[in-house]
């Protein structure tokens, strides 16, 4: 009966969205006086403003609220209460969890949670899993060492929350980890999209096991943008035989939007949990309109412990026009978090995006799944190399894959590239977060 | 068919069940096992209020 149900929360999921708004402004005043109340960093910053829990009414009124970067949190924390400093907003005896940012755009950033937080975690992550049809029958399989990052920590408190089987994947090596999916009949795993793909790989190469034969026909995909670029999504579910979800969170913010079954091309904002706010990334104008990219400022409604209020997460993201068939009523991002602000850079004066650069590749049958992009300058130009691999047995096709490639980068981003081939299995290789773009003008 | 749900009246009972935990978590400030169990459930009732309790409260 409960395994029949569509919905998690059948009263929140399909709440009209004007009620959702009212919702958050709700939960945003009583988060936003809890900070106030609790937490000094926070006090400082809103007495700084001369803005009071009082003075917040509408909207409108929020986005008067100074945002908080990744950047500020480094600079106050590691001072007492040790190591989270001033932005702690409860005892040190009520934190449960620590867990850390990964530390790609700098020092890493401490994250505190209290078991309340930690609950609402894997609450925020039942509604992903239920969303993406896991069920209590599942047995869910994670591939993932568990460790100082939050990454699928709770995607395993949610799936034991929802009353599926969880395996633990820990410390065992990728081959270990197929043949245990293998023995036990694992329906469902979860990993960043590089990872998923390197599994398959491994299974061919290594255990000459093809990887559509085995059970799993449930992927969840965090940590990249992949399981949101078609062809990306498209490689994982050919070598699987699976449906793969995409899904984003962050450390410092919670699980904050997910794929549903339906797959509308778009994520939900998991919108009574979160407040999205986007902001034009020239002008700082707030976009409430479908169609129109911008940086995403978010505020986790419910999290006490280290609050999340007007963070600048640098995500790129836009309103998708069409709501979806599931009838979920919170707002879809279409096709999910587009970029990092950071990363959308310009090159030869265009706006360069790698996850465009990861759909052609990807989108090509002789090119192999990892790629290389070097930005740099020769004299005052830009230079973008774009290092591939062709798979094995596709070599003689070079010149048609090479002509293929040029044609669709041309098309899909306007502008020209240096390719360079490289044999099969010779560029990096990732377990987690790849790091497939490098800006090396940033250095000169 | 489906049931209607009757949000008042789970919200009742969840804010009975917190008045409870919170009751015996006063009564437990000498007894660790008590005291850290009800908080825990505590916890898990603040995910009910979440579910529930958030949409009706004004």
């Amino acid at each position: 009966m409960i395994s029949e149900q569509r919905y998690w929360n059948p009263l929140l999921e399909t709440l009209p969205h004007q009620k959702i708004r009212d919702l958050q402004l709700r939960k945003f005043k009583r988060i936003f006086q809890w900070a106030y109340d609790h937490s000094k960093f926070h006090r400082q910053l809103y007495e700084q403003a001369g803005i009071k829990p009082a003075d917040i009414r509408s909207f409108a009124d929020i986005r008067r609220i100074p945002t908080v970067e990744k950047s500020m949190m480094r600079s106050v924390q590691r001072k007492d209460p040790f190591p989270y400093g001033d932005p702690l907003a409860v005892p040190l005896e009520e934190v449960s969890e620590f867990r850390q940012t990964s530390g790609t755009t700098g020092q890493p950033v401490y994250q505190a949670d209290t078991w309340q937080d930690w609950e609402w975690w894997a609450e925020c992550w039942a509604y992903i899993l239920w969303a993406q049809g896991y069920r209590p029958r599942d047995r869910v399989f994670l591939p993932f060492g568990y460790n100082i990052f939050v990454a699928f920590w709770a995607g395993h408190y949610a799936a034991e929350k929802i009353g599926a089987e969880v395996v633990p994947g820990g410390v065992l090596d990728t081959q270990a980890r197929i043949l245990k999916i293998q023995e036990l009949k694992a329906t469902a795993m979860m990993a960043t999209p590089t990872y998923i793909l390197s599994m398959a790989d491994t299974a061919h190469t290594k255990l000459n096991i093809d990887p559509r034969n085995l059970s799993i026909r449930r992927i969840t995909c965090a940590g990249e943008p992949g399981a949101s670029i078609p062809s990306t999504k498209k490689r994982m579910e050919e070598a699987w035989n699976a449906k793969v979800f995409d899904h984003a969170g962050a450390t410092e913010i919670g699980a904050w939007c997910f794929e549903c079954e339906a797959q509308p091309g778009g994520l939900h904002v998991n919108e009574p949990f979160f407040l999205v706010e986007i902001q034009d990334l020239q002008t700082g104008e707030y976009i409430e309109e479908p169609g129109r990219k911008g940086k995403m400022i978010i505020t986790a409604l419910d999290r006490v412990g280290q609050p999340c209020i007007r963070f600048d997460s640098k995500d790129v993201i836009e309103w998708q026009t069409e709501s979806c068939s599931c009838g979920r009523t919170a707002r879809l991002i279409k096709g999910g978090v587009i970029g990092r602000a950071d990363d959308i850079t310009k090159v030869k004066g265009v706006l360069l995006s790698p996850a465009a650069i990861e759909e052609v590749v990807r989108s090509i049958s002789g090119l192999g799944d990892e790629f290389e992009i070097v930005v740099d300058k020769v004299g005052d130009i830009d230079r973008i190399a774009l290092k591939v691999e062709i798979v094995k047995g596709k070599t003689d096709q070079r010149k048609a894959i090479e002509t293929e490639l040029k044609d669709q980068l041309r098309l899909k981003t306007n502008l020209g590239y240096e390719l360079e081939f490289h044999e099969y299995g010779t560029l990096p290789r990732y377990e987690v977060k790849a790091k497939r773009f490098k800006d090396l003008r940033k250095a000169h | 068919m489906q049931k209607k749900i009757d949000m008042d009246k789970i919200d009742r009972k969840i804010q009975r069940m917190k008045q409870d935990a919170l009751d015996l978590k006063e009564m437990a400030d000498s007894f660790p096992a008590v005291y850290r169990n009800t908080s825990r459930i505590l916890a898990s009732i603040k995910m009910l209020e979440m579910n529930v309790s958030d949409l009706i409260s004004e």
